[in-house]
């Protein structure tokens, strides 16, 4: 009995009925439209995180009726988020995935969210814009694709979701163009951030306090954050602004219906070729729900994968594939770190993780053997997470591992977040097995190339470098670990090189889309949570100005 | 009781403003879970118990935190990763196969099965597993290598750390909602987060941990 | 909680009601208290512009006592001359209910005394806030601006301190000629010392209200009312007294900013409830709300504005 508590959200739907669950309040709903599954809506949005969520606020505010499902659950952050590394597993996407490759990934909590909401609800909210140069990183910079969108449409769109998310940044950020000033004031600082300042001074280089989507004042409905460093096991006080508490309340406003534990397994193509609807499993059945069109927004690891499981006899290698990139040129970031010991007690477990930010190594290019960038930001991964990269990553256990443990309120840590490069072979494909509702589960295959690996080093050079500034000792580099996911169905100017174009349109199929980390052509030194909100907001201004000139 | 903490009980808190309903139910499930198996064989279910043991060696001045229970009720509710290696079988196949490998793998070498070997014995043979030395036919081609840093130590250090006891043990100040925290800085506490026992003000950070609520 | 619009109609509503307030309370005011010179001769209304002036830098005291040990608390204490501003300005405090209800006039050497102790105690807060924020990384940052120890609050210290001196002085002045402080007559020096005060105090304000995004519409009233007061009293000390309607405008203004600081706290305590947890989190919240004694401090200087208006109205009176 005791492991359901708090799961009903996960046992049955609750989307339905002209409501849905009211994310500001303990237990009330908000009214919500609803379609039926025989008349072909405008939308169907496969996915509701950063892509999906976003663009099913502002297609269903321009008017088009939209239908947005997701796998996971519709939670009420106030009275169902608990304080809790292992309750809050619920937030993330726990069905079977096989990894391979030199560098296996760790997914699940590390980087893929089952819910109403996506990955922002368990983010760590750190809202980065690209460096504009990485928009054209092969014509610029030497490396990777160009994107085919301009540096400078993206920054407009980029305060776009800024102002959505009311994210508190710096007064002067230090690096790249001027952008506008941000929508609330930076945090402050805790002991962890002020350990990665002291340790850039001491570098001689620039830090500032990280544009995070966390309230430092109250915003409507939401409170300012109380600092309870639970983050990415879900934020319970709404402080954080995610998909699930800003634009789904707006895209409910706007006349959306989203479909919560609704389960996509196929896109259905009708014989003139085009996305007729899709295939979903709710309720212990599979419906189908017709649609003009299609947007898929699973993530770069879902996304392949029912543009895959949808194969039929016309698309024998699976939807909008005809380039055969689909699942190709996965993408994500290194992300390793550098811990010390310290006198001080630093008590990272208090405060957002990662407060404090360089992004020195995205903007600067000197004495680099390596292409791309990186930012890191300082860290604050609470007991059980920590545990786990001792074990995983120092194979400690034992005694040693418990006398390691007792030094946890003195440990400061800086982490990266690492540009890789996009390689074909690191890709999402289909295995044998198959999941509980009879889908073949993703194969995901990833291994870092040489450039990675010579970004990775320099990284570390550079941070223990800026820990041993501040005297810390005991010092270690954290080797493995990746974060975030990218590519798999990249945007580009070609047919031929790329599965959508600039507005994230497939080539091979003209009412289907993908809208979500997957069309990134590459990976840049930050988080991309922004990026993606930005590109969805960018496509969905596209696609209203197509349908005025009849373009759709 | 913790050496670096002196009478940190985070649990003092569950009344207060830190611990919100949910948080207070579900830690109480976690503390109230059967000390059965329920999941696991009899003889499983002692292998099991062993290599907890060694993988976090608990104190004798407190009550042992369950942790052969807890992976057992992960494993009855099968819940995995969401991930798995490819060299690995799936969640609860990984441990079936490992904890009889390393039963094998004991009798080998000492003619005893796992629980049966003396401390030392134990450890000496996980450091093999963790190093992958070990190659019985009984891994069924899974590493040991593999098989200890992704499943056994990073099972039972999770489960161990997701405990109130280990909060108390590394000085984290535990759940924290509706109440978070105000200050922020190096060596600033709130009232209501542990107090570290600097060598010389062991009683006055005693006297602070008995009064965190 | 408050959507934008119902924020918005509440600054709104609230300016209303403190813009009638003020007025009524102007109206009602016994007109030019300067007339206390042909009933009770001038001493009394030196002594009565002294009472104005304690009221202030009892107020002042108590806001700096109340603020300064909520946030060195949220220190923790750490360093012992945390308790300092404590302890002087309840002295203040406690100073200034007495002269309140001193009915002789001459100074008296124990006021004096805590009131000049003050004033030092609020310099030496500055500099040590100053010196706190230089060994911060980032120095004169925005961040330390935002969340180090703010530069600005040991400063109504020494306003309070200053009010206390000045009132001091008056209690001194017997003799039939306008008294001066600093070389100015007393009216004027009153008005100015207030005048920059309430700026100071703005500056405050408007920095801790960007920290807060101006999230509340209300939040930009402490920044324009008291810095327009201001204005109006440097100009009114200026114009000279042929200026009526500047007189009236600027004692209008400076209540508006009186009652303002008092509504003030009325706001922090809503945006008190508006932290996660509200006021039942009152041990986190308090803490990291809004200060909830900071804004009286207005209430203070714009009594001590009065009070200039007061001696200014005698300075009129007396010129020949």
């Amino acid at each position: 009995m005791s492991a359901e508590l708090y799961l009903e959200a996960l046992e049955t739907p609750r989307a339905r009925g002209g409501r849905a669950p009211d994310v500001f309040s303990p237990t009330g709903w908000v009214p919500m439209r609803e379609y039926p599954l025989d008349e072909p809506v405008d939308f169907a949005i496969v996915g509701t995180g950063a892509g999906g969520g976003t663009l099913a606020a502002k297609l269903a505010e321009a008017g088009f009726s939209v239908v947005a499902f997701d796998a996971g659950a519709w939670w009420r952050p106030l009275s169902e988020f608990a304080s809790d590394e292992e309750h809050q597993q619920k937030l993330f996407w726990t069905d079977e995935r096989v990894c391979s490759g030199d560098n296996p990934l760790v997914l699940g909590t590390n980087n893929s969210g089952k819910a109403v909401g996506g990955s922002t609800v368990h983010y760590a909210m750190v809202s980065l814009r690209f460096r504009p140069e990485w928009f054209r990183s092969r014509s610029l910079l030497g490396y990777g694709v160009d994107w085919p969108i301009d540096w400078q449409d993206m920054w407009h769109y980029y305060r776009e979701v800024e102002q959505v998310l009311g994210i508190s940044g710096p007064v002067r950020y230090p690096w790249g163009p001027k952008r506008p000033r941000y929508p609330y004031r930076q945090h402050e600082l805790n002991a962890s951030a002020l350990a990665l300042a002291r340790a850039c001074e001491a570098q001689g280089i620039d830090w500032t306090s990280t544009p995070l989507a966390t309230l430092s004042a109250p915003r409507d409905q939401a409170p300012p954050c109380v600092y309870r460093g639970f983050c990415v096991t879900g934020c319970s006080t709404n402080a954080k602004q995610s998909v699930l508490n800003t634009w789904l309340p707006r895209a409910l406003k706007g006349g959306a219906e989203v479909r919560d534990l609704a389960m996509v397994g196929r896109i259905e193509t009708g014989p003139d070729g085009l996305a007729s609807g899709v295939h979903y499993h709710r309720d212990g059945s599979w419906h189908f729900q017709r649609a003009r069109h299609v947007v898929v927004a699973g993530y770069a690891i879902e996304t392949p994968r029912l543009l895959l499981n949808s194969a039929c006899p016309r698309y024998p290698d699976g939807l909008a594939n005809s380039s055969g990139l689909v699942g190709k040129n996965l993408m994500v970031h290194s992300n390793q770190a550098a811990w010390g010991l310290v006198d001080d007690e630093i008590r990272w477990y208090k405060g957002p993780p990662s407060l404090a930010i360089s992004e020195h190594w995205n903007y600067c290019d000197d004495n680099k053997d390596f292409f791309g960038g990186y930012a890191f930001m300082s860290q604050g991964p609470l007991p059980a997470a920590w545990a786990e990269t001792q074990v995983g990553n120092r194979g400690l256990w034992g005694q040693a591992l418990v006398d390691e443990m007792e030094k946890y309120n003195h440990q400061v840590g800086l982490k990266i977040v690492g540009e890789t490069l996009p390689q074909e072979r690191n890709r999402v494909s289909l295995a044998d097995e198959r999941d509980a509702y009879g889908l073949p589960i993703a194969r995901v295959s990833y291994s870092f190339c040489d450039n990675d690996l010579r970004l990775i080093n320099h990284a570390m050079r550079f941070l223990r470098g800026g820990l041993e500034g501040i005297d810390a000792r005991e010092i270690w580099s954290e080797t493995e670990g990746t974060a975030h996911l990218m590519g798999t169905a990249r945007m580009g100017d070609d047919p031929r090189t790329s599965v959508v174009n600039a507005d994230c349109r497939s080539w091979d199929i003209r009412n289907l889309w993908i809208c979500d980390g997957s069309v990134f052509p590459t990976s840049g030194g930050v988080n991309p949570s922004l990026t993606i909100q930005a590109i969805a907001c960018r496509t969905a201004d596209r696609i209203g100005d197509m349908a005025r000139r009849g373009e759709l | 009781m913790s050496r670096r903490y002196p009478e940190y009980d985070v649990q003092s808190k569950r009344g207060g403003p830190s611990w919100n309903d949910v948080t207070r139910q579900i830690v109480d499930a976690r503390l109230a879970i059967p000390r059965e198996p329920r999941f696991l064989d009899a003889t499983q279910w002692t292998i099991l118990c062993a290599l907890c043991a060694c993988v976090v060696p608990q104190p004798q001045n407190r009550p042992e935190v369950p942790l052969a229970a807890l992976i057992d009720a992960r494993l009855l509710a099968d819940h995995g990763d969401g991930y798995r290696d490819a060299r690995l079988p799936p969640f609860r196949q990984a441990w079936r196969i490992g904890l009889a490998a390393l039963d094998a793998e004991a009798l080998d070498r000492h003619a005893e099965g796992f629980a049966g070997l003396s401390r030392t014995q134990q450890d000496e043979l996980l450091a093999d597993a963790q190093a992958g030395d070990l190659v019985h036919p009984a891994w069924q081609g899974m590493p040991s290598r593999l098989f200890f840093s992704l499943r056994l130590a990073h099972d039972i250090a999770a489960a161990y750390y997701r405990h109130p006891v280990a909060w108390n043990e590394v000085g984290f100040g535990g759940p924290a909602a509706p109440r978070g925290y105000v200050r922020l800085g190096a060596n600033h506490r709130d009232a209501w987060e542990p107090a570290e026992a600097r060598p010389g003000a062991e009683s006055r950070a005693r006297e602070l941990n008995r009064h965190v609520r | 909680m408050f959507s934008r619009t119902q924020l918005r109609a509440l600054a709104a509503g609230v300016t209303t009601l403190l813009s009638l307030a003020s007025l009524l309370w102007q109206r009602h005011e016994r007109p030019g208290r300067g007339r206390l010179l042909h009933t009770h001769g001038r001493e009394h209304v030196m002594l009565d512009a002294a009472h104005t002036l304690n009221r202030g830098a009892g107020l002042l005291a108590f806001s700096v006592a109340a603020d300064s040990a909520m946030e060195h608390y949220r220190g923790d204490f750490q360093n012992r001359a945390m308790y300092t501003p404590l302890v002087t300005s309840v002295l203040s405090l406690v100073i200034s209910g007495q002269g309140q209800q001193d009915p002789r006039a001459g100074n008296n050497p124990l006021r004096n005394a805590v009131y000049v102790g003050t004033i030092g105690t609020g310099l030496a807060g500055t500099a040590f806030h100053l010196y706190n924020i230089g060994k911060r990384p980032g120095r004169l940052s925005w961040s330390n601006l935002f969340y180090a120890a703010p530069v600005g609050a040991p400063s109504a210290l020494v306003l309070s301190g200053v009010l206390g001196y000045f009132s001091e002085r008056l209690r001194g002045e017997t003799q039939d000629f306008i008294p001066r402080i600093f070389g100015l007559p007393v009216g004027q020096s009153v008005g100015l010392m207030a005048a920059a005060g309430l700026l100071g105090t703005a500056l405050e304000a408007g920095l801790l209200h960007f920290r807060g995004a101006f999230q509340n519409p209300a939040m930009y009233i402490p920044v324009s009312a008291p810095p327009l007061a201001a204005g109006l009293l440097v100009a009114t000390v200026a114009a000279g007294p042929a200026y009526g309607r500047l007189r009236w405008l600027s004692r209008l203004v400076l209540r508006f900013t009186a009652v303002m600081g008092l509504a003030g706290a009325g706001f922090h305590a809503l945006g008190i409830a508006r932290n996660h947890g509200g006021w039942r989190n009152w041990r986190q919240n308090l803490q990291a709300g809004p200060p909830l004694p900071a804004p009286p401090s207005f209430t203070g200087l714009a009594f001590a504005g009065l009070a200039a208006h007061t001696l200014l109205e005698d300075g009129r009176e007396l010129a020949p």
